[in-house]
């Protein structure tokens, strides 16, 4: 993982300098609206460690190691365009597990963030293992504001996986379209938390595209299994509803992710056995919100 | 400079409303605004001296709206109302009226109507008066931040101060076409707000948590009936007749624990509850493929007793979990280890296999963090032996 890591930082590294930011160490500047077009596919909302990189002799030799890993990648993705038999239907009643958190492996598939490693708050959040045997994502949103006359509010933490990849890094996409249902086995503490379905686009305006409903969480020592249709996710950029609206595109999933952003200050406990997905014929909701038609010049087209 | 305005105010037509980040806004309010003609002199002092008009005693919904009030009298040119509306957002939390619309409301009255309603195509496209579309669209993100939904009167206001093609009035279309969709769906409907009683705050609680079972009863006990009880509180225990069931086939050398206590949060208040739990029910071995797949010793279950217990397994029932079975949940009023003895010695009243059955105090559980409890009302706790 730590390898992986290396040669994905080298690609980074080029696509900032391309950017304009140099290799010595600089303070992202997240801008809200000062600019119409942000060359930065993550708006200034980079860590620290992002501008870390190893010298270039050690990267060449990282890069040479990953060389035999990602042929054999290859390899198999050639196979399988060649066999040309994809699985196209998903059996009713089935829920194929995408991530079952049963060993600390599956963890690490999983990155953090919260509003403390952008110096907007003071939350901090972690991804364990419970006492149970399940991911615990655990941690204390603090809603204090940093005094610093530019934010407004503050209080957030959130995992994510990592963008799904072919071989050679290739930004790619996971591929759900044969289900319609969503199924997590969590226990939560009341607490409601935010899903998070990135639909990652190539253009800029479609970089933030991201799918969100809530996960209603009931608390107590019972586990809960919440299936949620993909039709209730509403369309949302940078954390503002869109006004118009969209269904998914389940074909083009690039990340999942789970955001605690409940108002209030305290600790946030959400056990996570697994998030599965599933096929229920019985749901025939393709969107759960009117698609109206707007006036001119109101809405982008 | 006016270019970035203008783009601003083109850009601000595809997302909407104010966004996290804000420039920086330091106002205060000078008691110049607010000198009536006829005051004494103390009282003149005393406004020279206060730092701030939210400087008062008394802080609720009526001084504030009182004082709102006061702004419109003293000031019918209604000079500086931007800066006043940001410095009375910035003190609602104090005042404890960031849930209330009528406050939103007030604050939304301050602003001059038709003055600034756009003439024109230039003015409708160059967001007219943007300081104060920005202003009123902070109210509008304020209310929809603490989840106050804003009425048909609150669009008729801002449409006179800013007219319909206005941000304001966009961000109240969208506030009000999402905000009712989310208001109602969580499965465990809440009342908004959540009482500031501990006792009604934990009934809720116990339903909720014990929603998995509609059959689950929740019994209010008083330690005041017991007479060795050291803490004097009430107790509420959450029991379903399958756990009483269950409770009665459970053997008399496995131990059953009381954890806790473990926190459940109602919006946002926090509640305390403990678990009684016993050992976990042991998984049945699956058989493994080549087992299934042996035909050399096949027995029919119809013939043979035995391997019908084998095939079948009964059906778990909700309260037998992988990391324990639950026998009762509870909420006391002192969280102390001294209320839950009482709970307990309850509890025996109305289950009777709990006299043969031991009782022990848990530090920890599988169930998940556990805050420490204390001996009783007044003291700090120490670990008790498992």
């Amino acid at each position: 993982m730590a390898e992986t890591l290396k040669l994905c930082q080298v690609l980074l590294r080029r696509r900032l300098l391309k950017l304009g930011y140099s290799s010595s160490r600089q303070s992202f500047h997240t801008s809200a609206r000062n600019q119409i077009y942000d060359k930065d596919s993550k708006g200034g909302f980079r860590k620290e460690g992002d501008l870390n990189f190893p010298s270039r002799t050690e990267m060449i030799r990282d890069g040479f190691k990953q060389l035999k890993g990602e042929i054999m990648l290859w390899k198999e993705e050639v196979k399988e365009k060649l066999a040309m038999d994809p699985l196209m239907v998903a059996r009713k009643g089935e829920v194929d597990v995408q991530w079952h958190f049963n060993n600390p492996e599956e963890l690490a598939k999983f990155q953090l963030n919260s509003d403390k490693d952008h110096n907007h708050g003071y939350s901090t959040c972690e991804f364990k293992m419970s006492p149970s045997g399940k991911g615990l994502f655990t941690g204390f949103i603090d809603t204090r504001v940093p005094k610093d006359g530019i934010i407004n509010t503050a209080g957030y933490c959130s995992m994510r996986t990592y963008r799904a990849r072919k071989s050679f890094k290739r930004d790619s996409y996971l591929n759900w379209s044969m289900y319609n249902t969503l199924v997590m086995r969590v226990r939560g503490d009341g607490r409601s938390y935010q899903l998070n379905i990135a639909n990652a686009g190539y253009f800029d305006q479609m970089w933030n595209d991201v799918f969100n409903f809530v996960l209603y969480t009931r608390g107590g020592p019972y586990w809960q299994l919440s299936k949620i249709p993909f039709s209730k996710f509403f369309y949302v950029s940078k954390g503002r509803v869109q006004d118009k609206q969209r269904p998914i595109n389940l074909e083009m999933v690039s990340h999942f992710g789970i955001t605690a952003t409940d108002n209030s200050s305290g600790e946030f406990n959400l056990e996570i056995d697994y998030i599965g997905l599933e096929f229920d014929p019985a749901h025939q909701e393709t969107f759960a919100y009117e698609m109206y038609k707007h006036d001119n010049f109101i809405v982008g087209h | 400079m006016l270019r970035p305005r203008l783009l601003s105010g083109v850009l601000a037509r595809w997302t909407g409303g104010a966004d996290r980040l804000q420039s920086s806004r330091n106002f205060g309010v000078s008691n110049f605004l607010l000198k009536k003609a006829d005051d004494s002199e103390q009282e003149e002092q005393k406004q020279v001296v206060a730092k701030s008009i939210f400087d008062m005693k008394e802080k609720n919904k009526n001084s504030y709206i009182d004082m709102v009030r006061k702004y419109n009298e003293r000031n019918v040119l209604k000079r500086g109302h931007v800066e006043f509306i940001y410095a009375a957002m910035k003190h609602m939390d104090e005042f404890g009226v960031s849930k209330d619309l009528e406050v939103y409301k007030a604050l939304i009255g301050i602003f001059p109507k038709g003055k600034m309603i756009p003439r024109n195509l230039f003015q409708e496209a160059f967001q007219h008066y943007p300081k104060h579309q920005q202003c009123a669209t902070d109210i509008l993100e304020k209310m929809e931040q603490n989840g106050v939904i804003p009425d048909m009167e609150v669009e008729v206001m801002l449409t006179n101060v800013f007219g319909k093609t206005g941000h304001p009035v966009r961000k109240f279309m969208r506030m009000y076409y999402w905000m009712p969709k989310f208001n109602n769906l969580s499965p465990w409907p809440l009342p908004k707000p959540v009482p500031d009683d501990p006792f009604e705050l934990a009934k809720l609680a116990l339903q909720r948590i014990t929603s998995v079972d509609l059959l689950t009863k929740i019994n209010t006990f008083d330690s005041k009936d017991l007479e060795d009880s050291l803490d004097k509180t009430w107790i509420l225990s959450a029991q379903s007749p399958l756990q009483k069931e269950i409770l009665g086939r459970l053997p008399s050398d496995q131990p059953l624990y009381v954890e806790g206590a473990f926190k459940i949060w109602l919006r946002s208040e926090c509640v305390q509850y403990f678990v009684l739990r016993g050992k976990p029910k042991p998984y049945q071995p699956r058989p493994t493929m080549d087992e299934i797949d042996d035909v050399s010793n096949l027995k029919s279950p119809y013939i043979d007793e035995e391997a019908a217990e084998k095939t079948l397994e009964p059906l778990r029932t909700v309260h037998e979990q992988a990391e324990g079975t639950i026998i009762a949940i509870a909420a006391t009023g002192t969280s102390s280890k001294d209320s839950l003895l009482s709970w307990i010695r309850f509890l025996q009243k109305t289950n009777p296999p709990l006299d043969r059955i031991p009782v022990l105090f848990s530090m920890t559980s599988p169930f998940g963090q556990v805050v420490p409890v204390n001996d009783s009302a007044g003291n700090q706790g120490q670990r008790l032996s498992d």
